[in-house]
């Protein structure tokens, strides 16, 4: 009894999640040297600073796919929320009445009030996903595959099947493009600012621990007492808020409301996700691991492409990755836990 | 006796109700253009229909064990590029399909590994694969991302020229697929097997089901149903492209929701989502008749899936009272 006990804390101070968390770190740092002395021009402050301003989409997305799966459940309508917000916060704001074109001319409102309005849209689609996964029970994949498509088509429509990139006020393409020091820019502040709020929000908050115990053992929360109901509409809520942020920001940096903005954003937050760690399962996971998740996978697509390598490389790397990474995580956690 | 009773019950309820949906479009459309229902349109319809008929009735059998494949568009797509390379290096039609099938059955193989084999959650092993089918497929394309053009004119007697009634090989070749699978599910232990794995997977391994080999076969099926309908999409088109299959996954997921398959697995049948297949075709081909534009597609799939689950879900606790 007394050597069990003594097996499973002997040499490890250090929980799971923080072990996890340490390893990713490892294996980015170890792709981070291997890229800077293999890759031409990789070690270069102009390059990093771009590769940390390409990850703040996705890390705001993936802060709400992350806290989802914690608990158990999938949310695929995250790439179609990204299309939806990218072009209604342009067709919100753009001009009225200005082009003779319909693609020209849009609701003419402020900007700020183009960004809430998209955003309370975004939040209707989570609030959808949440009623088809908590109130009907519809497997999470399938609902949230059904909305996305619903949010998809809602930005075709409204850009039919292109973009809205003409009247748009000089102030759409600030958050994007705005830079504070080298490539930097604002999104990256919101990016900080919004990992901060997760990360207090997981470690600090009553919620944030209840995600925890929902993914390990739903009937478990359920029975002491936990609404999971409500808990998870909130996330669904909150995901696809965030998402709405991402596509708010992607159309920024794009200057323009495209509809195909956000294509396999699904896929790729999932990636990156599980890469830093996170367990498909549910019940173990953290943000700091979609934060590591997205670097490495920023850097390996970044090397591919400097490397010379045709861009569908990077879908091979992204196929290849996220197999290994759960073999050797789930490897790592086997042998530790023996 | 009184559950087997209930349970056909039910099973007729979804057949007419699935039905009933099918000929309410078929009315819809061809009241607003009696082009929808003549004889072009129709035969054009049943053409289009043969990649998702494959892909989504081999689907079935897998829902129904409570299991996802998300990487059929991908094995669809990379098929496509294959088969029209093999074709282009002239090995001759037989050997480039033998070639073909056998590479749909040895990624459904994989599939089946990193499910069953390596435990990997079937949607991201299945996104994975589908990563890296795509990834593969425009690799192989000229210029990594080039359709693969100029396919000898003979190539659209499988999947285009007609063959018998107006309706190409393929149609034929499809639908004696399709009879082997409604077989499979219905008088053979692999669809019995299937429906307990589904149901519960813990008691289907406790009374001595092989779980591993099943799901493994059903991947299998599935690899092997999405390679003929890269080569099928391949005919029709006379184009091999690394991305042709893109969206099937959702469209099949759509089409076996539609025909009442249960999403969580146990309960489902392939025959019906034959008409969940036809209904997702003449959806398609009706907003093309009656001129809608093309980016209305993804609305109008997004709300026939919302609207088929919620049914579902609803229809399901009104038997259950």
């Amino acid at each position: 009894m007394q050597s069990l006990e003594k097996r499973n804390t002997a040499g490890s101070k250090i929980s799971n999640l923080t072990f996890v968390n340490l390893a990713m770190l490892c294996v980015l740092a170890v792709i981070f040297i291997i890229a800077s002395l293999v890759v031409p021009r990789f070690f270069n402050i102009n390059n990093i600073s771009n590769l940390i301003a390409q990850q703040a989409e996705i890390i705001i997305l993936s802060i709400g796919v992350t806290f989802l799966l914690i608990s158990g459940y999938f949310d695929m309508s995250v790439g179609g929320i990204i299309s939806m917000a990218a072009v209604l916060s342009a067709f919100f704001c753009q001009a009225q009445g200005a082009a003779a074109s319909d693609l020209g001319s849009g609701l003419g409102l402020s900007y700020g009030m183009a960004i809430v309005l998209t955003l309370i849209c975004c939040m209707v689609i989570g609030a959808l996903n949440a009623f088809l996964v908590v109130k009907l029970k519809v497997n999470s994949v399938i609902a949230t595959l059904g909305t996305m498509a619903l949010a998809r088509g809602i930005a075709m429509i409204v850009a039919k099947g292109a973009q809205r990139i003409t009247g748009l006020p000089p102030e759409f393409k600030a958050i994007g493009q705005f830079t504070i020091i080298g490539t930097i820019n604002l999104a990256v502040v919101i990016m900080l600012v919004l990992l901060v709020a997760a990360l207090v929000i997981e470690n600090m908050t009553v919620f944030g621990r209840r995600i925890y115990l929902i993914g390990a053992n739903r009937v478990a929360a359920h029975l002491s007492g936990i609404k999971v109901g409500k808990q998870i509409s909130l996330l669904y809520v909150v995901s696809a808020f965030l998402a709405g942020v991402a596509g708010i920001v992607m159309a920024s940096r794009f200057n323009a409301g495209n509809c195909a903005l956000g294509t396999g954003y699904e896929f790729d937050a999932l990636v990156v996700t599980v890469l830093g760690g996170t367990s498909i399962f549910g019940g173990f996971g953290s943000v700091t691991c979609a934060v590591v998740g997205a670097f490495i996978l920023g850097i390996l697509s970044t090397s591919v492409n400097m490397l010379g390598f045709q861009p569908s490389m990077q879908m091979l790397v992204k196929g290849f990755v996220i197999i290994t990474a759960i073999l050797a995580l789930r490897f790592a956690l086997d042998k530790r836990n023996v | 006796m009184n559950l087997v009773k209930k349970i056909s019950w039910k099973s007729t309820i979804k057949n007419l109700y699935v039905l009933s949906v099918l000929i309410l479009i078929v009315a819809i459309f061809s009241s607003v253009s009696i082009k929808f229902i003549e004889g072009p349109n129709i035969i054009n319809i049943m053409r289009q229909s043969v990649p998702l008929l494959l892909v989504g009735t081999a689907v079935t059998l897998l829902m129904i064990s409570g299991n996802i494949d998300l990487s059929v568009g991908g094995i669809l797509g990379l098929t496509s590029v294959i088969f029209s390379l093999l074709v282009k290096a002239q090995l001759g039609y037989l050997v480039s399909t033998l070639l073909t099938l056998a590479l749909g059955i040895f990624l459904g193989y994989i599939n089946g590994f990193l499910v069953v084999r390596l435990r990997i959650v079937p949607v991201i092993a299945t996104l994975a694969t589908m990563s890296l089918c795509i990834g593969f497929g425009k690799l192989l394309s000229p210029g990594g991302i080039g359709l693969i053009k100029g396919l000898p004119d003979s190539i659209i007697r499988f999947a285009r020229s007609p063959f018998l009634l107006g309706l190409p090989i393929s149609f034929y070749v499809t639908v004696l697929i399709i009879a082997v699978l409604v077989v499979l599910q219905k008088k053979t232990v692999l669809g019995k097997y299937a429906v307990a794995i589904g149901g519960n997977k813990t008691a289907a391994e406790l009374s001595g089901i092989n779980v591993v080999k099943t799901v493994w076969l059903l991947y299998i099926i599935v690899g092997f149903c999405s390679a003929l309908a890269g080569i099928a999409r391949t005919s029709l088109l006379s184009l091999g492209d690394p991305v042709t299959g893109s969206g099937i996954e959702l469209d099949a997921m759509i089409a076996v929701v539609l025909g009442g398959t249960s999403f969580s697995g146990g309960d489902g049948s392939v025959a019906r989502t034959i008409i969940g297949v036809l209904i997702i075709m003449c959806l398609t081909a009706g907003m093309q008749v009656i001129g809608m534009e093309p980016y209305f597609q993804s609305l109008v799939k997004g709300l026939v899936l919302i609207v088929a689950v919620v049914t579902d879900v609803l229809v399901k606790e009104r038997i259950e009272d």
